[in-house]
């Protein structure tokens, strides 16, 4: 017997919105299913139905702009403002800026990225190509009073070229939704680093998704940071699709009093000899939780595949709760995998022996908090961008 | 009589429900140097964490004075910057954290508690070279994380450059000996010595009379389960070495 589903106030309100943004299907689709609940394997730790309460209304153009919440220097400059990609300056050299209809996430049956696809108008289109030198910064934001903005970016990165590009989301100080996406596409052999770093204001809901696609001998790294909003999740869905590529993927999430934070992963390895280091930190404080989910995939022909899965937490408070789910679904017989976790509070017997120098507990437990996020920030090469996440992450161990 | 440099009366602690310190005894004079001898397990290492003020210890009894102060309430890094210096037995691999910063931290550490500004940074790197220099230490290992790879001997050196930079009044060496070969027993053995000042103390902890032939010690102390036992000069770690601790366990009973 087919029991309805109960639909609560943000379900209600996201039908509507999909409803009259002409997208009856998607809206006669999360009428019957509802939003998932901890029994959707993929949301199990983020019950959207719980924790998405409300649903502001859609966001109308913007009229003003905040503050930006990081400006990385020397950066080339692009802006997406409650959804509308905003006029630039001249593009550097292998850029080219563009718009087009729609959305960019079409293919996952994914809540998420269902509604980024049906209610995103526009998106910002980048096709790169040779070594692009300035840093590329998106800067997404929904301004104005509360609203719900979606925003996509479908970037291009040509064979043997390399770029770095960061996005950061932020905006007004309201309790505003953002459902962003992204598809990046690597040819062979380009080597791309790719930022993200969520600064949402402290009310929000955040979501993003990203989609990278790795042809032959293609090299992505990325850092994702979730560092604002009430509610985040943060979804990546890297997939290897020719031999020889290889990515680190690695995210931060850092969660105060009240905060809620999700990366979760899903890649899939389609073909041999790919290979993958995926690396996952959190740190929470407060009555705060961060989860961390990593599902590798590897195809019946995918052999050889090398992808180690890790996920580290650091806990400073009692109330604080770290959850990681790794899964592993391997279909071919050749191959290297595995994961692991490890979630703890500071090593007292680092502490002591750093206090017993004279350095004062309160200065240890900042350098081995450092100590803990080295690796992620490290390997960022570009020194303005090093220099502007190391201040994202100093900013919030300084309590900000 | 002037201050002792550090004085432990009837010091009782326990780890876990077990008594581990049973009732220590213990003066150094300012500028003399003591050494501790002691079988396995008696307890010098706990000893030497507890002066430092390790939190797994739970102090029963027992008062321990520096330079007059009761120390026992201070946390670690305030014995530290009070003049409190422990040479690890094992020394603490830290990854990420590269040994400079870390030196420095500690450094700095000391002069804000002594109110002194922070030392520049070209005085620091040339405080840090030429006392590195003294103990053969290859500014390479200065580069790496602190302690993270380093071979068992370089990470008693490396104890040893931490005590010349913080220049403590009481240090207290655990087993410093222990894992150096013979050159490196030497080049240890003169750093400590060059620190040797009549307002500066040690306790020396070793297993080795062979040690103390280097770091000649004003008094030798006897430690057995958890307490000192006997006390004398220098000749009192040959004749440990000639009887074994067998001889003293008497005195203990
Ligand atoms: N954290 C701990 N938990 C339980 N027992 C402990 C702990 N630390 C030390 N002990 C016990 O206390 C006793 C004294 O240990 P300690 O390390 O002080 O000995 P030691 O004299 O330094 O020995 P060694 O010469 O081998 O270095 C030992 O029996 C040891 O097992
Ligand atoms: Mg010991």
């Amino acid at each position: 017997m087919h029991v309805p589903v109960r639909l609560g106030p943000a379900e209600l309100k996201l039908i509507d919105q999909l409803t009259a943004a002409g997208a009856v299907a998607e809206a006669e689709r999360l009428s019957g299913a509802g939003l998932p609940t901890r029994r959707v394997e993929a949301y199990h730790y983020t019950d959207l139905k719980q924790l998405l309460r409300t649903v502001p209304e859609l966001a109308a153009a913007a009229t003003e702009a905040s503050v930006p919440a990081l400006r990385v220097a020397g950066a080339y400059q692009l802006m997406i403002a409650n959804g509308v990609v905003q006029e630039t300056g001249t593009a550097p050299a292998g850029v080219i800026v563009g718009k087009a209809a729609g959305g960019v996430l079409s293919t996952r049956d994914d809540v998420v990225t269902r509604l980024n696809m049906a209610l995103t108008k526009e998106c910002l289109t980048l096709d790169l190509d040779g070594s692009v030198d300035p840093v590329i910064q998106i800067d997404r934001r929904t301004e104005g009073a509360a609203g719900h903005s979606t925003s996509a970016a479908k970037i291009f990165v040509a064979d043997d070229s390399s770029a770095v590009i960061v996005e950061t989301y932020a905006g007004s100080e309201q309790a505003h939704l953002g459902n962003h996406a992204t598809y990046l596409a690597l040819g062979k052999n380009a080597k791309v680093t790719h930022i993200t770093v969520n600064l949402a204001a402290a009310k929000a809901t955040h979501f993003a998704s990203n989609e990278y696609h790795l042809a032959e001998g293609a090299q992505l790294r990325t850092l994702i940071i979730n560092a604002g909003a009430a509610l985040s999740r943060t979804q990546l869905f890297p997939r290897y699709e020719g031999a020889g590529a290889h990515a680190d993927i690695t995210g931060l999430n850092l969660v105060s009093e009240g905060q809620h934070a999700d990366i979760t992963m899903d890649a899939l390895h389609a073909v041999p000899h790919t290979s993958s280091k995926p690396l996952f930190k959190s740190i929470a404080r407060g009555r705060s939780k961060a989860v961390v989910q990593g599902r590798l995939v590897v195809a019946r022909d995918a052999q050889k595949t090398d992808a180690k899965l890790m996920s580290q937490g650091l806990m400073l408070s009692d109330e604080a709760e770290i959850l990681c789910k790794p899964e592993l679904e391997i279909y071919a017989d050749d191959v290297v995998c595995g994961h692991g976790s490890t979630c703890g509070q500071l090593d007292e017997d680092s502490l002591f022996y750093l206090t017993s120098r004279g350095i004062a507990k309160a200065d240890a437990e900042t350098m081995l908090v450092r100590a803990f996020l080295a690796e992620l920030v490290d390997p960022i090469e570009d020194e303005a961008l090093n220099e502007a996440l190391t201040a994202v992450i100093e900013g919030w161990l300084a309590g900000k | 009589m002037t201050t002792p440099m550090l004085e432990i009366r009837d010091l009782t602690v326990r780890i876990e429900e077990r008594e581990i310190l049973k009732g220590v005894n213990l003066v150094v004079p300012k500028g003399e140097v003591h050494a501790i001898m002691g079988r396995n397990g008696s307890g010098k290492s706990t000893l030497s964490y507890v002066l430092a003020g390790k939190e797994d210890y739970e102090v029963t009894g027992g008062e321990v004075l520096l330079d007059g102060v009761n120390i026992l309430e201070l946390e670690p890094s305030e014995r530290a910057t009070a003049g409190l210096f422990l040479a690890f037995q094992y020394p603490i691999e830290i990854p990420g954290v590269a040994t400079m910063t870390f030196l420095k931290a500690a450094l700095n550490a000391k002069r804000k508690a002594n109110g002194e500004a922070e030392m520049s940074t070209p005085d620091f790197m040339k405080a840090v070279k030429e006392a590195g220099k003294a103990l053969h230490i290859d500014s390479d290992m200065l580069k790496r994380a602190l302690n993270v790879g380093f071979s068992g001997g370089e990470k008693k050196r490396a104890e040893i450059l931490q005590m010349a930079l913080l220049k403590p009044k009481m240090c207290i060496l655990d087993e410093t000996d222990s894992g150096l070969d013979i050159d490196a027993l030497k080049v240890v053995s003169e750093g400590v010595n060059a620190l040797r000042s009549p307002d500066r103390s040690m306790l020396v902890i070793t297993h080795y009379q062979r040690l103390l032939n280097h770091i000649v010690p004003d008094v030798v102390h006897v430690f057995s389960d958890g307490r000192v036992v006997e006390s004398g000069g220098k000749e009192l770690a040959l004749e440990l070495e000639a009887k074994g601790y067998a001889g003293f366990d008497e005195a203990a009973a």
